[in-house]
């Protein structure tokens, strides 16, 4: 038997049932006080210059990393997209081999999160502000690549094989062929990556590589809360500001949006796009300037600290298993609790005109704040383990999915909800039937992919101990344990691999049906 | 790459489209030097490499709030400019392991470290000096605290602490020898391992001043700090001796230590590691600054020290897994 397709996108939001059974047990409560003050200080930031000043400066910094790291990985994205294009080679050279020899081979760096090519970076070339670039720019490269590439070989042959036939060279009829109807999907998806950049840029902060992130965490662990507002006003102003820029061009140029049902075209406005795209140029290459990037410091290399002698069987013997399913269960929970909870608050703030601007408001902070500091501040309240950063996590990803799904179910029409509210259906009701129930399978197909970058991303609330590979990962890097962190990077890239296999099947099933 | 007239066969929107598919392939290759165009600057660890005069480059493990940090060391940097005739620039850098990493490939030339940091990167660059430690260093203390409400009572011996377990507790950062390292060696000699701690696991402050404000908040029962910031804590008043109390002082210890880059004499000029320990040996309190400077480090003067000062520590750090 099968559920239908309302009560689908409500499945996920089973995992309230363990998650609030156990939750009493968890709290300690010890901190209340501070999480009221924490909340009071939301509406008195510190208003003091000084802190303001140093604070601008910190989201300078974090708002240029994410600048750089996002303009290096599109270019190396389309770079590699194209050379892992299978359509490509099969036009080039007459088979795909080495489309599915790249392909695999950049499962690697995108199964590894940003957080720990940042870390893995500082080892190796030292302390300067172009890790941060790099760490960002390896993940999200990949992973453009992988969209170029997918993109590329959904699009429909027709018009090349036309131009093939009519005699003309093959890179030429590629690039007339099949140039325009990228652009749209690629420009689209590319101003998704701009948003997650920012995100990316001050999580790397929290963990010291520069900019506005670790100003964040260090007022939140001396408990300066006023001062932590202040930073978070600021960085959601930013943030806001560049979803709507982005979100407005992307109307304006006629892409399609991120989620929702494709539609393909080949987008307006060509010549703003192409003015657009070389203003970024100088736009780079100054902020690159200002940040003092030096690519040739990339390239010195330091030796890593020797290993001990009996490291390896010291490090074979950490409790993987269990390690590997802390890390399984808390992508499980945050991926249940981020899918599920969206569209159930939506519903249950259906009836209210301001509920769906409160729950923009809060899915907005959930977005923007980085989950070890969410993590943190549970620890005032909760005690460790799995549920306190799935908690943590989910949060973030709600914050991510809810404003998605919202979007979704705007670009989806009023007219059935409409009607089904004319023929006397609570306005819950008619929410569920007549806008979720035809988004229910995209948005799910969207939460499998969700839930393998949430197995990436378990490494940055490894703070929170007990939570499997990343609390081993935060306890190896301050011992310089190198033969523990290659382990645990292996073991890390094995899951992450296997969950992209796994939600990629997911999400076929999904969207087949 | 393609010429333009290829595409001059597309019309309108096609072609703008096309031009910019074409121009975003060709301007990939120009577009990449800018935005990594060799220039230093921010961080000022990066930037003394250019510059002609040698910036001595100090810094500190992060151990207590950023703003205490920033005073201190930029006292320091000025006092020692003054006294050794070089540009002096206090790098903050924003945990103990990056610290050690820092220093090991090369972006920190004097650090003042702590006894595990101290010996982590003394390891990890042979050759590396360990030019001065405070009078407070050779014997120094963590106190155990608790919050007034968790009902914890002070003990007179380290098997009292076995009354931790089961309790909300947590360490500074995990590398603090001070509030983690020594703590946890203690704590072992009572009987209580980490994972003994409720929730499974001891948490990490980050530093000193936070692990004060946690337990003093309640959100933790009890915790390990640096008995050196726990009195300037109460001193200063952050920390009410109504909400939080020490229940245990430790035994001695070697602590925090000054270690110098071992190239020192090559890039600043022959007896220079010398030169900066005399001047750190020679503050006094007579002296206006060097009495500041002194004060906020909690101690009287500085004395000389030995790597094997530190051997204790080295023991204790391969014993709870932090050396290897």
């Amino acid at each position: 038997m099968k559920p239908a397709a309302p009560l689908l996108v409500l499945l996920p939001a089973l995992v309230l049932v363990p998650v609030l059974l156990l939750l009493p047990g968890l709290l300690h409560g010890g901190g209340w006080d501070l999480i009221g003050r924490f909340l009071l200080a939301a509406l008195q930031p510190s208003l003091d210059p000084v802190v303001l000043q140093s604070l601008l400066q910190g989201l300078a910094i974090t708002a240029g990393m994410a600048l750089l790291g996002w303009a290096c990985s599109l270019l190396i994205g389309v770079v590699l997209g194209l050379a892992s294009s299978r359509l490509l080679w099969r036009t080039l050279i007459g088979h795909a081999l080495p489309a599915e020899l790249i392909r695999r081979l950049l499962a690697i760096p995108r199964s590894i999160h940003e957080l720990i090519w940042g870390l893995l970076l500082l080892q190796v070339v030292g302390l300067q502000p172009a890790i941060a670039v790099v760490a960002i720019a390896i993940p999200y490269g990949a992973l453009v690549a992988r969209v170029v590439s997918d993109l590329l070989d959904a699009l429909p042959e027709r018009n090349l094989d036309a131009l093939l036939s009519a005699g003309s060279p093959a890179p030429a009829a590629l690039l007339t062929a099949l140039g325009p109807p990228l652009m749209p999907g690629l420009i689209s998806y590319g101003g998704y990556r701009l948003e997650c950049a920012l995100r990316s840029a001050t999580l790397l902060g929290v963990f010291g590589l520069g900019g506005l992130g670790n100003e964040l965490l260090l007022t939140l662990q001396s408990l300066e809360f006023n001062e932590l507002w202040s930073g978070l006003w600021l960085l959601l102003a930013v943030m806001l500001a560049l979803e709507a820029l982005i979100g407005g061009l992307r109307r304006r140029w006629g892409m399609p949006s991120r989620f929702g049902l494709t539609r393909t075209g080949v987008g307006r406005r060509g010549r703003e796009i192409v003015l657009a795209l070389v203003l970024l140029i100088p736009l780079v290459a100054g902020v690159g300037k200002a940040l003092a990037i030096d690519p040739a410091a990339l390239l010195q290399w330091q030796p890593l600290p020797p290993v001990a002698p009996d490291g390896w069987a010291e490090a074979l013997a950490l409790p993987w298993l269990q390690l590997a399913f802390n890390t399984v269960l808390l992508t499980l929970l945050a991926a249940a609790l981020a899918v599920g909870v969206a569209p159930l608050l939506l519903l249950l703030v259906a009836p209210w005109p301001w509920g769906q601007r409160l729950l923009q408001l809060v899915w907005a902070i959930g977005r923007l704040w980085p989950p070890p500091l969410t993590a943190l501040l549970l620890l005032f309240v909760l005690k460790p383990g799995v549920i306190t950063a799935a908690l943590a996590l989910g949060f973030h990803n709600l914050g991510i999915l809810g404003r998605l799904l919202l979007e979704g179910a705007q670009a989806a029409g009023s007219e059935r909800q409409q009607a089904l509210q004319g023929a006397g259906a609570g306005p819950r009701l008619a929410l569920l039937y007549g806008r979720f129930s035809g988004l229910a399978r995209s948005y799910l197909a969207y939460g499998a992919y969700r839930a393998d970058v949430i197995l990436r991303e378990t490494v940055v609330v490894g703070l929170v101990a007990g939570t499997g590979l990343g609390s081993q990962l935060n306890e190896s890097l301050s011992s310089f344990a190198f033969d523990q962190l290659a382990l645990l990077l292996a073991v890390y890239a094995l899951l992450t691999l296997l969950g992209e296999d796994l939600s990629d099947r997911a999400r076929h099933r999904l969207l087949q049906q | 790459m393609f010429k333009l007239d290829q595409i001059g066969i597309l019309r309108g929107r096609e072609r703008s489209a096309a031009v910019l598919a074409g121009l975003s392939l060709a301007l990939a290759p120009a577009a990449l030097p800018p935005s990594l165009s060799p220039a230093l600057a921010p961080l000022p660890a990066a930037q003394a490499q250019q510059t002609n005069k040698p910036v001595l480059r100090i810094s500190a493990i992060p151990d207590q709030q950023p703003e205490k940090l920033n005073r201190l060391y930029g006292l320091v940097a000025n006092e020692l400019s003054k006294q050794l005739g070089v540009p002096v620039k206090y790098v903050p850098v924003t945990n103990y392991a990056a610290a050690v990493s820092a220093f090991r490939t090369g972006n920190l030339d004097l650090v003042w470290f702590g006894g595990l940091t101290g010996v982590q990167a003394r390891l990890q660059k042979p050759g590396a000096k360990v030019i001065a430690q405070r009078d407070i260093d050779a014997s120094f203390h963590s106190v155990f605290i608790a919050n007034t409400k968790s009902g914890l009572r002070p003990v007179s011996s380290v098997q009292g602490l076995s009354q931790l377990k089961g309790k909300r507790f947590t360490f500074g950062s995990e590398s603090s020898t001070s509030g983690r390292l020594m703590p946890q060696y203690f704590l072992g000699q009572a009987g209580v391992k980490p994972n003994q701690f409720s929730g499974g696991a001891p948490g990490f402050s980050g530093s000193h001043d936070a692990t004060i404000a946690l337990v003093q908040s309640g959100a933790y029962q009890a915790g390990a700090v640096n008995e050196q910031v726990w009195k300037a804590n109460l001193r200063s008043g952050k920390a009410d001796p109504s909400k939080v109390t020490v229940i245990w002082k430790t035994p001695g210890y070697p602590d925090y230590h000054w270690i110098a880059q071992p190239n020192l004499d090559k890039r600043f000029g022959k007896g220079f590691t010398n030169r900066i320990q005399t001047a750190i040996l020679s503050w006094r309190t007579s002296n206006p600054e060097q009495k500041q400077i002194l004060t906020l480090f909690g101690a009287q003067q500085f004395t000389g020290a030995q790597a094997s000062d530190y051997n204790r520590i080295e023991q204790v750090g391969r014993q709870i897994g932090k050396i290897r």
